[in-house]
């Protein structure tokens, strides 16, 4: 059975995959953690399979750290960057490169994610993923940095599709292709971001099964989910964070499972931040769709 | 660099000619991103400068970072390290010439912002200018705790921070005089204090990396009875001091200078 191929494959022989009357063993599940969280976890320590943060939050030395190293304790940590600018024309910036490095050295994180997406220019940084075209100068550039970048911190990189509102004419190659030739090069895998998937495929009219089979199943190390909404005026979808996954978006996330297994999951809210206990609850649906989905009886 | 520029407020025609339409204007795409980046960074300035937020409003908050952004957009990437001149912008800011206050006060909120994220240095204990022989005392230079700032203004500027930490905004009384403040981390919390004249010149001066005699001399100016023995002894009781070192030892000024600059950009 298709849904419980992973977690069958790595059991050892003769040993029974968790099934439906037990608990998966290890929760998966998890949240990124926004600065006004951050005492409230540490206080009630809530029950998560880890939690995410972005980088260039905690680049600086500053006591927000310690309150991360703190929480490192307890949780493991997956990290993940948003200003790399890895779809950048130029050169890697080898200060940011240098402190992402360092803050990994720190953090020992479990996972290390970035973006197909550019967000710096000539010195100035823009805050925002744009687009980058796909073409082979761009794949051979974008290859190129990704390279640059494991070899840097000595880890694999996760690569996080992105949400998008346009397209390049001279663009060549589909998106998920660009993708899985980004791994195929360089080793790295795929944040698999299944609501920018969702959106993308509604602002331009792609099937979102079809993305999902473009994938490589073994190079997904992740699946974030977050909220949309659509924007005014214009017929078109914002991941903006900023609300509870749809419920189209939990039927994609099952049928990512079907395909990758019990991958992490990641419920991202960054915009109009909820109390913490939505975000965990939000959390615990994740938790029992990858049960519901990847840990089936299979006798 | 063409998408850049428009994100940040530029003309769009240009990279518009290389986006496909599909179904809408690419000047609308276009204006996706320059939003997105617009709301997160005025968001994050907003987050850095609240009292600045309410003193104007949040409409008007916005239409200022929103130029701030154009004319200043962050050089590093993280934004912590975002907002160190908005105070210099806002006393330049025509509209807001009306609020003559409102720069330092910018410059209070950018202090308690340092404060409340570096974290305190182990204070230098008393004994060690013991180790200093006397004919060398005047050239000790004290490297000071790195959460700390002064901000002097001839508003009152903490008395206008305070009054906007409550739901119905007290009336403050500006020509009550202004205010010399020493901004630090105590701990978990952030503090401040008012200072003497001449005590906040002779700090000022040690923070600015100048040795005790040239601190003594500037704190003269504000005091001829300035005590020079009681200031530093407030300084060791106070956890200030952190680390000393000699003028004469170059080498070991000069990498104190380069921590100084660093702490005013946490």
């Amino acid at each position: 059975m298709a849904a419980a191929s992973r977690g069958a494959e790595k059991a050892p022989a003769g040993i029974t995959v968790v099934t439906a009357q037990q608990p998966a063993p290890n929760r998966s599940a998890g949240i990124g953690l926004r600065s006004p969280h951050v005492a409230e976890v540490a206080a009630t320590r809530p029950q998560l399979g880890f939690i995410e943060v972005h980088a260039e939050n905690y680049m600086v030395d500053t006591v927000a750290l310690d309150r991360l190293l703190n929480l490192r304790r307890d949780y493991p940590v997956s990290v993940h960057g948003v200003a790399l600018s890895l779809g950048s024309a130029e050169e890697l910036d080898c200060v940011h490169l240098g402190r992402f490095k360092a803050l990994i050295e720190r953090i020992e994180p479990m996972l290390v994610s970035e973006h197909l997406a550019w967000s710096a220019i000539g010195g100035v940084y823009l805050n925002d993923l744009l687009p980058l075209p796909y073409t082979e100068e761009s794949l051979h550039l974008f290859c190129r940095h990704v390279e640059a970048v494991q070899e840097e911190i000595g880890r694999r990189l996760l690569i996080e599709n992105p949400a998008s509102y346009l397209r390049y004419h001279h663009s060549s190659i589909p998106e998920a292709e660009f993708l899985a030739e980004v791994v195929r090069r360089t080793g790295c895998g795929i944040l698999c971001d299944v609501n920018n998937i969702y959106v993308a495929a509604r602002n331009f009219g792609f099937d979102p099964i079809a993305y999902l089979d473009a994938l490589p199943n073994e190079a997904i190390g992740e699946i974030h989910l977050a909220g949309h909404h659509a924007a005014e005026n214009v017929t078109i979808l914002i991941d903006d964070h900023g609300s509870r996954v749809a419920e189209p978006v939990w039927t994609l996330h099952a049928a990512a499972l079907q395909r990758f297994g019990p991958v992490p999951a990641l419920i991202e809210w960054d915009t109009n931040l909820p109390a913490l206990e939505i975000l965990l609850d939000e959390a615990r649906q994740a938790q029992e769709l990858t049960d519901a989905c990847c840990y089936v009886d299979t006798a | 660099m063409q998408l850049s520029q428009a994100v940040l407020g530029g003309d769009t025609a240009e990279i518009g000619a290389a986006v496909r339409g599909d179904g809408l204007d690419p000047a609308a795409r276009i204006g996706i991103y320059r939003n997105h980046a617009s709301a997160t960074l005025g968001a994050s300035l907003q987050g850095t400068f609240p009292v600045i937020c309410r003193l104007v409003d949040e409409r008007f908050f916005a239409y200022a970072a929103h130029e701030y952004l154009r004319e200043h957009p962050p050089h590093s990437r993280c934004l912590v390290e975002y907002g160190a001149d908005f105070a210099d912008f806002l006393a330049d800011f025509e509209p807001c010439k009306a609020l003559p206050y409102l720069a330092d006060v910018a410059r209070f909120e950018w202090a308690l912002n340092i404060a409340a994220s570096v974290r305190e240095a182990a204070p230098l204990p008393p004994q060690v200018l013991a180790e200093v022989p006397t004919n060398e005392a005047a050239c000790v230079a004290l490297r000071l705790q790195p959460s700390l700032s002064y901000v002097s203004s001839p508003w009152p500027i903490d008395a206008i921070w305070q009054a906007n930490q409550e739901n119905e905004v007290p009336l403050v009384d500006l020509a009550s005089g202004g205010a010399r403040l020493e901004v630090r981390r105590v701990g978990d919390s952030v503090g401040w204090l008012r200072l003497e004249p001449a005590t906040l010149a002779f700090r000022t001066a040690l923070a600015d990396g100048l040795v005790l005699a040239a601190a003594m001399a500037a704190a003269a100016l504000q005091d001829p009875a300035f005590n020079l023995a009681a200031a530093v002894q407030n300084i060791f009781a106070e956890g200030l001091a952190v680390a000393y070192c000699l003028s004469s030892d170059r080498e070991i000024l000069e990498t104190r200078l380069v921590d100084l600059a660093r702490k005013e950009a946490p």
